[in-house]
């Protein structure tokens, strides 16, 4: 089996549909880490907000692609309340008080959507128009899962653009490698911050929503993510968008593989490659910034 | 720096004495709900040792808590060495554990270490879960107690265990507050507040952030030897990074670097969850709405606001005796936690 | 006492360092004077180990220390005190200078015992307050005081490494005439036979102060000699002059 080229291929289809969901995940949370040096613990909450709302309003509507337009723009207003209702009064606290602020959010969105929407499963179905298999070295392949690793690449590409491009870009990658400086050359570091946050919060709810028909939607979704993505940001590096996708693609592809290859040790690889990366290198691998 | 200060001491105590009589008094639940306090009191007192007084803030504590509850089992059940010798033996390797943490992260700062230890400790809970020969995701069950029938104590009787866990729990509580007066404790608070400067007077600063991460997971792990004998049973659910995270959480709302304070932490959340259960089974949401609350209000927990309360009290008075004007900025060392 | 021989550091092509010798005979004062990027700085951090040389030797009392770290040179008897504060905020100034005792002591092992309280410890900390003006705010916490005794305090921070050899950064940066004018009483009432070495921009206080100087420009030795002789060199004049100006 393992020296099937075709069963290879499928696996690494899956493995690069799940670093572009790390992806999507973790860059939002690398800049607004690497900008403000904020750590945000309830960013896969705000994935799970997005699968949830999705939900629905696929439900509602009856249309996936509504709730695939629809729940990431709801998230990115949650996260924009929770930004002036909490987050800027600990934005320059230290780790601890924003480590801590974040972890309650957790436990709060846990029973409310526990409360909102029950602690079942919830399945969401793929439009229809994805919902087909495709065929592949002989191997079928959910065409769903092929349109997740095109929006991954192409959110990155679109995010590449406006980060080396455009002029907003060039401030926040100013910004991340020095707030100050670039604060003194006119830059309002306060309002860019919170856009930066924002279009986090966007990708996770786009995360989340389009995540929910592999993965379907339950509470606790936003925990087994949560910690795949951080792993992501530091072995990445903060504030960077290589980071960010190198990281994901090497945590995506050691994930998939490792339970394939070694199922026993497949758990902890990825947190052996973090302590690695900690020890021997801290600051990530394609850090944003100089020092 | 920390001093045993009397209004510290007197909230001890009174914990301490309400254990006691609570070990005998409350019915069978409320000796659960006791032991409970206690072991999580354990858990916190040494997380604030390590994160509030050490400024090394742990995300992988409840990894020490699994690592003595299931050295203790392995050595009972398997290797058959005795209950109380096992007990004592289970903590050579969380001492050892924590050292090495301790040395491998002694570079590693801030947002890092929390990540540092959040990667060690989940490493932990996955090697666990996924290994057969520790029973994997149902754990071990059927763990014995000590014996102490010898000397007339029977371990099985729930007043009797409660009462020895309280007595545990007091015994570990006077051993970090004689630790924080030593010269280590000493040095452990200057780490924190300047590590730059500590190492520049020339000292070499891994051993002690070593030295102090060991400690912290030695009284980690002896809270999981007695949870493994309390509950009879141990699962890789007792190192999940949600129990790390929520022994922060009573840290932060007892009161950090006070000593005392995650204890009346401990004592809150366990009671808070189990009231709270009562009439829902949501106490997740409670929880978090009163932690966020507490940051909100400065974050000095309730143990913490009542110490800078009584501190405000004295500092008024003792302003009224002196002539005006000539009490800056004087700080009296026996109500100061720093 | 302190001993350096053909010190040289390059960064790239750059070299900072550039075969710098001088020597400081027990009880010497001796200020290294320089405009601005003269090589201060790297200097100074070769000396207490935060910076390797590429070549050259720097000796302690005889011994080279070229390859010890920080820490091991202050065991040694190097002790340093920081341009900008560098305090234990949240401790007291007794607290700070008695910890800062307690680890050059070697009492800072102990998990019982409170080392910091030894009688020996106590008494020297107390009379370091006193040496640096800070007796009367010996309770006081770090972070309520001036920035002047803030600034006090970070050289009691350096005598309580009890070094043979005192190293200071800038002391007087950022205090106003007046403060400097103290510092200057303060070095002067210091031990006689304690041996030190003061990186300074400030010409006067190098002059008050200095039982001889170094002046450095582009990283190399230009002036060695007397306050006296340098105050009269026309080649110091001439390299210091413009930034001299500038500065007053």
């Amino acid at each position: 089996m393992l020296t099937d080229p075709g069963y290879l291929f499928v696996q690494f289809l899956n493995g690069l549909q799940f670093s572009m969901l790390l992806f999507l995940l973790s860059v939002g949370l690398s800049v607004t880490f690497g900008l403000m040096n904020f750590v945000n613990l309830a960013h896969g909450a705000l994935y799970a907000c997005g699968a949830f709302i999705g939900y629905s309003i696929a439900v509602w509507t009856g249309s996936f692609w509504a709730a695939f337009l629809l729940a990431p723009l709801a998230v990115c207003v949650i996260g924009a309340v929770l930004y002036g209702v909490l987050i800027r009064q600990v934005r320059s606290a230290g780790p601890l008080t924003q480590v801590l602020l974040t972890f309650g959010l957790i436990f709060i969105f846990l029973d409310a959507f526990r409360v909102i929407w029950g602690d079942l499963a919830l399945g969401v179905s793929a439009p229809t128009l994805l919902a087909t298999n495709i065929h592949i070295f002989g191997q079928t392949y959910p065409l769903y899962r092929l349109f997740l690793i095109a929006l991954g690449l192409a959110v990155y590409l679109i995010l590449w653009l406006a980060l080396e491009r455009t002029n907003i870009g060039a401030m926040v990658r100013a910004s991340v490698d020095n707030a100050e400086m670039a604060s003194c050359l006119g830059v309002n570091v306060e309002r860019l911050f919170f856009a930066v946050f924002c279009t986090g919060c966007l990708l996770a709810g786009l995360a989340g929503v389009a995540a929910a028909p592999i993965f379907s939607v339950y509470p606790g979704m936003d925990l087994e993510i949560l910690i795949p993505t951080l792993i992501v940001v530091v072995i990445g590096g903060l504030g960077s968008l290589k980071g960010a996708i190198v990281g994901s693609l090497l945590i995506g592809m050691l994930q998939t593989f490792g339970q394939v290859l070694i199922p026993q040790l497949a758990g902890s690889l990825s947190y052996i490659l973090l302590g690695a990366t900690l020890i021997l290198r801290p600051e990530g691998l394609f850090p944003a910034r100089a020092h | 720096m920390y001093y045993p200060s009397k209004l510290r001491s007197a909230v001890a105590a009174l914990l301490f004495v309400a254990g006691i009589v609570a070990a005998f008094q409350a019915g069978y639940f409320g000796k659960e709900i006791l032991v409970e306090i206690a072991l999580y009191a354990l858990l916190a007192l040494s997380l604030d040792f390590l994160a509030g007084f050490g400024g090394m803030v742990s995300l992988g504590h409840a990894a020490f808590y699994g690592i003595g509850g299931y050295a203790y089992v392995i050595m009972t059940m398997e290797a058959g060495v005795p209950p109380l010798a096992a007990m004592a033996l289970a903590l050579v390797p969380c001492f050892a554990a924590g050292w090495l943490l301790g040395i491998v992260t002694s570079k590693v700062r801030g947002i890092f270490y929390i990540m540092a230890t959040l990667a060690f400790g989940q490493m932990i809970y996955v090697f666990t879960f996924q290994n057969r020969m520790l029973g994997g995701s149902d754990g071990v069950a059927g763990v014995p107690r000590i014996d102490l029938t010898a000397i007339g104590i029977d371990m099985n009787d729930p007043s009797i265990f409660a009462c020895a866990v309280v007595v545990a729990t007091g015994l570990v509580y006077l051993v970090f507050s004689r630790i924080l007066t030593s010269s280590f404790g000493r040095t452990l608070v200057g780490l924190h507040r300047n590590e730059n400067r500590m190492r520049a007077l020339g000292l070499s600063v891994r051993w002690y952030k070593a030295m102090a991460s060991g400690l912290a997971g030695t009284a980690a792990g002896f809270a999981g030897t007695i949870a493994a004998q309390h509950t009879m049973f141990v699962s890789p659910g007792m190192m999940d990074w949600t129990t790390s995270g929520e022994v922060l959480i009573m840290v932060i709302l007892g009161g950090l670097e006070t000593l005392i304070g995650p204890v009346v932490g401990a004592a809150f959340v366990v009671l808070l969850k189990h009231e709270i259960s009562e009439f829902t089974n949501h106490w997740h949401f409670f929880i978090g709405v009163f932690l966020i609350v507490a940051i909100l209000a400065g974050g000095r927990g309730l143990y913490g606001s009542l110490e800078a309360g009584v501190a405000r009290l004295t500092r008024r008075k003792s302003e009224r005796e002196q002539e005006p004007g000539k009490t800056t900025a004087q700080k009296n060392p026996e109500a100061g936690n720093a | 006492m302190l001993e350096v021989v053909e010190l040289s550091k390059a960064f790239g092509a750059l070299r900072v360092t550039n075969n710098v010798s001088f020597r400081l005979e027990k009880g010497e004062r001796r200020v290294v004077l320089g405009p601005n990027g003269a090589g201060k700085t790297t200097l100074f951090n070769l000396l207490t180990g935060e910076l390797s040389p590429d070549s050259g030797r720097i000796n302690i009392d005889g011994v080279t220390v070229n390859q010890m770290l920080p820490n091991e040179r202050v065991r040694l008897g190097l002790g340093r005190s920081f341009q900008k504060n560098n305090l234990f905020d949240g401790l007291t100034v007794g607290e700070s200078l008695r910890l800062a005792l307690a680890i050059k002591r070697q009492k800072t092992f102990s998990l019982w015992r409170d080392g910091t309280r030894d009688a020996g410890i106590v008494e020297r900390a107390e009379e370091i307050a006193g040496m640096v003006g800070l007796t009367s705010q010996i309770d006081v916490s770090c972070d309520a005081l001036s920035y002047g005794a803030r600034r006090q305090l970070e050289v009691g921070l350096a005598l309580a490494s009890e070094p043979k050899v005192l190293l200071m950064d800038e002391p007087t940066s950022g205090v106003g005439p007046d403060m400097t004018d103290a510092f200057t009483a303060m070095v002067g009432g210091l031990p006689r036979d304690l041996t030190i070495l003061i990186i300074e921009h400030d010409l006067d206080v190098a002059f008050d102060i200095a039982d001889s100087v170094t002046v450095l420009n582009f990283g190399k030795v230009v002036f060695d000699g007397t306050p006296e002789a340098a105050r009269t060199s026309r080649e110091v004049r001439e390299i210091y002059l413009g930034d001299w100006a500038g500065d007053a």
